[in-house]
């Protein structure tokens, strides 16, 4: 290295380049790096409206991890987030951005619903029923999108955003009217029977949707990792041209994994209405697209990461619920702390794939 | 001071990768200078750091003496830099006039627009250049791209021209008017560096040469014509190597025929006209023909990518209604594209995963539900051994191959399904002469066992030494067709014939 | 009559915003960064549109200026992430939206739910009361008529000035523009910053003159109307009027058909902005046309030293 001098610096550019080769430790550790720095300031944010950091750290990390009723607390939360998280992965892994899940979900919640109100099914099988429903609506919302995607090339964000609005009118209209709850006739759906609602598993509030994240963790897995439509699915995603030019069914995939994703949104949909709501509501998806999409961005789009990104999205969120309460602050706020996280992560993965040199230019 | 520019222990890396070595690199004021190399050895990025498109490691960089700093485009054509690069800096969707405003538009709007169309005027006159200024650079023909990139520079007050293959892209005479231009503009006391691989071009008209090999310099003199051609290839290569004499084999059945296609580009303009074309089983046909003549879109056809408007497409003796890629690679009909990193490979996924994705449903590595990875890292191992793939493991990411490497790899894919018809599509393009040798023997081997292939390549010495059939295609139709050994002269004049609406000679 | 006045009437009003928001988007798709953020960089237009009107003492010229300078940072903001730091446009955009929920729902407490006087129509004595067309053409505020200059404006500096030329180029061939010597980033970057204005422009319209008052979230998807509307209008400043128009009418009409008892479920009607803009989706992707696509480098970043 050249003694610094004036020469020196005035010799030198900073130029950016792409990086060829991107070692795995690195990369981690800017994510994580990234993490704690967007947590950092979210607690900053906190600090500013008055919030004490031993507070802070009581509800974040004492009654969230180290108590019972908290891991249960987060695991239920997480559920619903994990089935998300892998829907959005599923379809951005092909390059179809999803984001119409929270319509996706409604829709699952409407399939449920159906077989709950009108009590289609032997009460054993109504569960199950109401899985398979709620997957089936799940992924007819996310059908429109994808045929127009794979045969008109219609930007995919837009026509499943707007999806999500019309979804939301068309329950909206259902609970204000025919749908309203005949009991206290407000603008919910008629509460679930026993028969229709996930039972808990025993320890504390945990209930059957863990079984549920955990089969479709494994089903993803074994797709994504395992499977021919795993594999070229890859190719899609990453080189449509040339999986086009070889011969794979790239319309087929693409479209496949947006009706997948749209099937596992529609399940978290039936997870809420059936665990937590017992009942068809209009609030009930609120947020969750926009986790789902946050959910898979930092888990790479694979799902066992998915299913630790959740878990922790998980503990955000009622850490989150349980500061709202305390210090009436607003529900806006988790979404801004998943916002600030989000910038950070990205912008910090220019320091992976970009590299800052100084360039050497003239004299000997 | 006669030395116009000047580099001198230039370093640069792009990861891994070393393109430049301690290079040299020396052009005089009023010479034509060949800089001479395989794909890979360095010229273009040793010019591109002159053009400011790339910032050295370490070297220097001098014009008429003086160390420079060239931090962008700006200060190399402050420098009086001028580069004509590979692929055209030109906006499509523009007019002529509109591209040179992008580069020397001053002042108001107006103003530029008309001083400029004088300038074009003047320049496309002094030196017979015949370029209209409003016409939308898509509609040009290459040639007229790359005039228009020529006056661009000229107009910048360029008095250090760099052209990067520029004859890669024209046809035998149009390169010749280019060089003999270029000539004249040495004579004017300009200094030309001719970026180039083509031997002949160093004879006819360069003043002087530099060999690069791997990102370092091997030799420079300034008398082309003290040495031999067979010498310059040993410095190119490092070893000589000629093409082999083959024996032509006779055909076996029809493997492929296509009947009266027609196809129009997206601007109107007819690519194939009344096209037809019979494949044999056992025998290459090598298609030769100046680039924009409908090479792109028959294989754009026959890759399954599009459909054409009109003709039959005769597989096998079965009519394909609607050719798709996997259609067509169902029924034995593969390729190997001509841009091998955006339709030959998936840069950011495995060797490994490259090596075996069209050969997945043929269930060798597994069924439909679980993929046998096992089996397939034994098969890539294979595979870079028979190939010698340099640089590569099963899960080397494959965008970090070489050009060379990557294409062993595409052919390694693609010549693994025993297909019965292949198009191989300008498959040589930026390799080495070991690499080049490597898959035309490839490519022999597969037409011995039975596979009829198409060889669609602008390089018409690698037609002439492989194919078993030559046909010649221009404006979209084939213009003639001869068994080999074939006459250059004779296919060359029907390259270019009629292209412009003069009569055949 | 009265129904068709009215509607005529208010269609420019519901028209402004997403015309606004439309031309920065054009701006900034043009040089080849596609802002999916709209949504959220509108609602903090809209807040602090609402802010800077009651905090500078009710002054709608003040309200209108903070807005729009709002927009401009985030854009700004934006256009550092996705230009400098290279971010990838879609989950920047997305992020965006959420981070203009957040903010707005975080910071704007003390001004949400405040009903304000906002700004007014012009009234032009004969010309604004001639029956039926007379409000719809003469009787607007102030910011539309702007609006239809900026149209004009961003139209001109598009298409015959040399920055506009540049500016296209960038989006077109970032490559060839560099090798120009224009500098893409700074090109980049000032789209999304002059877009970023626009949009916050079309926030503070929607708070100061549409609805007179900041309420959550109350941009309801404008901001992807908007986006959408600009593969409708292919791109092209004037025809954005048209689509402005359209949707303008269709969102003018429902309250509209709502007061006088239109026999269809109110859901179903508030669902009809968001089915047409579907309907303008698809019809736009039936009918592309060569000449009028998209920026080629819509989206794509930009790195000079990437081996070519």
């Amino acid at each position: 290295m050249s003694v610094i001098s004036l020469e020196f610096i005035r010799r030198r550019r900073l130029a950016v380049e792409v990086r060829q080769q991107i070692w795995l430790p690195y990369r981690l550790s800017i994510i994580i790096g990234s993490v704690l720095f967007g947590l950092g300031i979210s607690v900053a944010i906190l600090l500013g409206r008055g919030i004490e950091i031993s507070s802070i750290y009581e509800e974040f990390i004492i009654f969230t991890f180290f108590n019972a009723a908290g891991i249960s607390a987060v695991i239920v939360e997480s559920i619903p987030l994990v089935l998300v998280g892998l829907g959005a992965a599923m379809a951005f892994r092909v390059n179809f951005w999803n984001i119409g899940i929270e319509g996706q979900m409604f829709l699952g919640a409407i399939g449920a619903s159906i077989i709950a109100l009108f009590n289609i099914g032997p009460e054993f099988l109504r569960l199950p029923l109401m899985l398979v429903f709620s997957v089936l609506f799940g992924m007819l919302w996310a059908l429109g999108p994808a045929l127009l995607k794979v045969r008109l090339k219609v930007n995919e964000v837009i026509s499943t955003l707007l999806l999500n609005y019309i979804a939301y009118y068309f329950v909206l209209n259902q609970l204000f009217g025919p749908w309203k709850d005949p009991r206290d006739k407000f603008p919910h759906g008629e509460q679930y029977e026993n028969a229709e609602r996930l039972p808990e598993i025993g320890w504390e509030q945990v209930h059957y949707g863990v079984v549920i994240v955990i089969l479709m963790v494994v089903v993803v897995w074994w797709v994504v990792d395992r499977s021919r439509f795993g594999i070229s699915s890859r190719f899609v995603g990453i080189n449509p041209r040339m999986a086009l030019a070889v011969g794979l069914p790239v319309s087929a995939i693409t479209a496949s994994s947006a009706l997948i994703s749209g099937g596992l949104a529609g399940s978290a949909g039936f997870v809420i209405a059936s665990a937590t709501e017992f009942r068809l509501t209009f609030t009930m998806a609120a947020g969750y697209g926009f986790s789902g999409i946050v959910i898979a961005f930092l888990a790479g789009s694979r799902p066992i990461p998915t299913l630790v990104v959740a878990f922790l999205m998980g503990s955000l969120y009622v850490a989150g619920e349980s500061m709202k309460i305390f210090y009436s602050l607003p529900d806006a706020l988790v979404g801004l702390i998943q916002a600030i996280i989000v910038i950070s992560v990205i912008a910090s993965e220019f320091f992976t794939r970009y590299r800052l040199r100084l360039a050497y230019f003239g004299g000997a | 001071m006669n030395t116009a520019l000047e580099f001198l222990g230039v370093h640069k890396s792009f990861g891994e990768n070393h393109a430049l070595v301690d290079a040299f690199f020396s052009v005089n004021w009023g010479e034509v200078h060949a800089l001479l190399g395989e794909n890979g050895a360095g010229k273009s990025t040793l010019m591109n750091i002159a053009s400011g498109l790339y910032a050295p490691d370490r070297g220097v960089v001098k014009i008429s003496g003086k160390a420079v700093a060239i931090d962008g485009p700006q200060a190399a054509s402050a420098l009086k830099i001028g580069m004509i690069h590979q692929h055209f800096k030109l906006v499509d969707n523009m007019t002529v006039l509109e591209n040179i405003v992008l580069r020397h538009g001053k002042g108001r709007w107006k103003n530029s627009l008309e001083k400029l169309r004088k300038q074009i005027s003047e320049i496309s006159e002094q030196i017979g250049f015949g370029i209209n200024p409003d016409a939308r650079v898509d509609t040009l023909s290459v040639s007229e791209q790359q005039r228009t990139e020529i006056i661009k520079v000229l107009l910048g007050g360029a008095e250090i021209l760099i052209l990067d293959e520029p004859t890669a892209v024209l046809t035998d005479e149009e390169s010749a008017r280019l060089l003999d231009q270029l000539k004249l503009f040495s004579r004017q006391g300009k200094s030309i560096v001719l970026i180039t691989h083509k031997l002949r071009e160093v004879f006819s008209h360069a003043d002087a040469v530099t060999v690069m090999r791997d990102g370092k310099t091997v030799d420079s003199r300034r008398n082309p014509k003290s040495i031999s051609p067979t010498g310059l290839s040993q410095l190119m290569v490092g070893e000589a190597k000629e093409y082999e004499n083959v024996s032509y084999s006779s055909p076996g059945p029809l493997a492929l025929e296509l009947k009266n296609i027609r196809m129009t580009r997206d601007n109107g303009v007819i690519a194939l006209d009344d096209f037809n074309i019979r494949l044999f089983s056992g025998q290459i046909y090598g298609l030769a023909g100046v680039g924009g003549n409908g090479q792109t879109e028959l294989a754009d056809i026959l890759m399954g990518v599009r459909s054409a408007n009109d003709g039959c497409f005769i597989l096998l003796g079965e009519e394909l209604k609607t050719p798709s890629s996997k259609n067509l690679r169902d029924k034995g009909f593969t390729c190997i594209p001509a841009e091998r990193y955006l339709y030959g490979l998936a840069g950011d996924l495995s060797v490994m995963e490259n090596r075996v994705i069209t050969h997945l449903s043929s269930g060798r590595f597994g069924p439909f539900t679980w993929v046998n990875r096992r089996a397939i890292s034994q098969e890539t191992i294979k595979t870079i051994e028979d190939y010698n793939i340099h640089g590569a493991k099963p899960d080397t990411r494959a965008r970090l191959l070489s050009g060379g490497n990557a294409q062993k790899l595409v052919l390694s894919r693609e010549l693994a399904g025993h297909a019965k018809v292949l198009l191989a599509h300008s498959p040589t393009r930026g390799l080495d002469v070991r690499a080049c040798a490597a898959v035309h023997l490839a490519l022999r081997e597969a037409s011995q066992t039975g596979c009829a292939i198409l060889l669609l390549s602008e390089d018409l010495d690698e037609i002439l030494a492989i194919s078993d059939r030559i046909g010649v295609i221009n404006s979209g139709k084939i213009v003639g067709e001869f068994d080999a050994p074939a006459d250059r002269q004779e296919i060359g004049h029907l390259m270019v014939a009629s292209s412009q609406g003069t009569s055949e000679e | 009559m009265d129904l068709l006045t009215n509607w005529l009437a208010f269609t420019p009003v519901f028209a402004m915003p997403l015309v606004a928001a439309a031309l920065g988007l054009i701006i900034n798709e043009r040089a080849g960064i596609l802002n999916l953020g709209t949504e959220g960089i509108m609602l903090c237009g809209a807040l602090v549109g609402v802010v800077g009107y009651i905090e500078f003492g009710d002054s709608v010229a003040l309200g209108f200026i903070s807005g729009i300078l709002a927009g401009l940072v985030l854009g700004f903001i934006f256009g550092f992430l996705v230009v400098v730091m290279r971010t990838n446009q879609v989950v920047t955009g997305i992020t965006f939206v959420i981070l203009g929920s957040g903010l707005t729902g975080l910071m704007g407490i003390p001004w949400v739910n405040k009903a304000i006087a906002g700004i007014s129509p012009i009234h032009i004595p004969f010309l604004t009361d001639i029956p039926i067309i007379g409000r719809f053409i003469f009787g607007q505020d102030l910011v539309v008529y702007v609006t239809i200059i900026l149209t004009i404006s961003t139209w001109y500096f598009l298409y015959r000035t040399r920055m506009g030329l540049e500016l296209r180029a960038v989006g077109e061939n970032p490559q060839a523009a560099d090798a120009d010597g224009i500098n893409v980033e700074a090109y980049r970057l000032f789209a999304a910053t002059i877009g970023g204005a626009f949009i916050g422009l079309a926030g503070a319209y929607l708070a100061l003159a549409m609805a007179k008052i900041f309420v959550l979230d109350m941009t309801q998807g404008r901001g992807w109307i908007a986006i959408a509307l600009v593969i409708f209008a292919r791109w092209m400043p004037w025809r954005v009027i048209l689509g402005g128009v359209l949707f303008g009418s269709i969102e003018a009409l429902i309250p509209r058909l709502k007061a006088i008892g239109f026999p269809i479920p109110q859901y179903y009607l508030e669902m009809t902005p968001y089915l047409a803009t579907l309907a303008v989706l698809i019809y736009a992707a039936i009918r592309v046309r060569s000449g009028q696509e998209a920026p080629k480098a819509l989206g794509t970043p930009y790195v000079r030293q990437d081996r070519q």
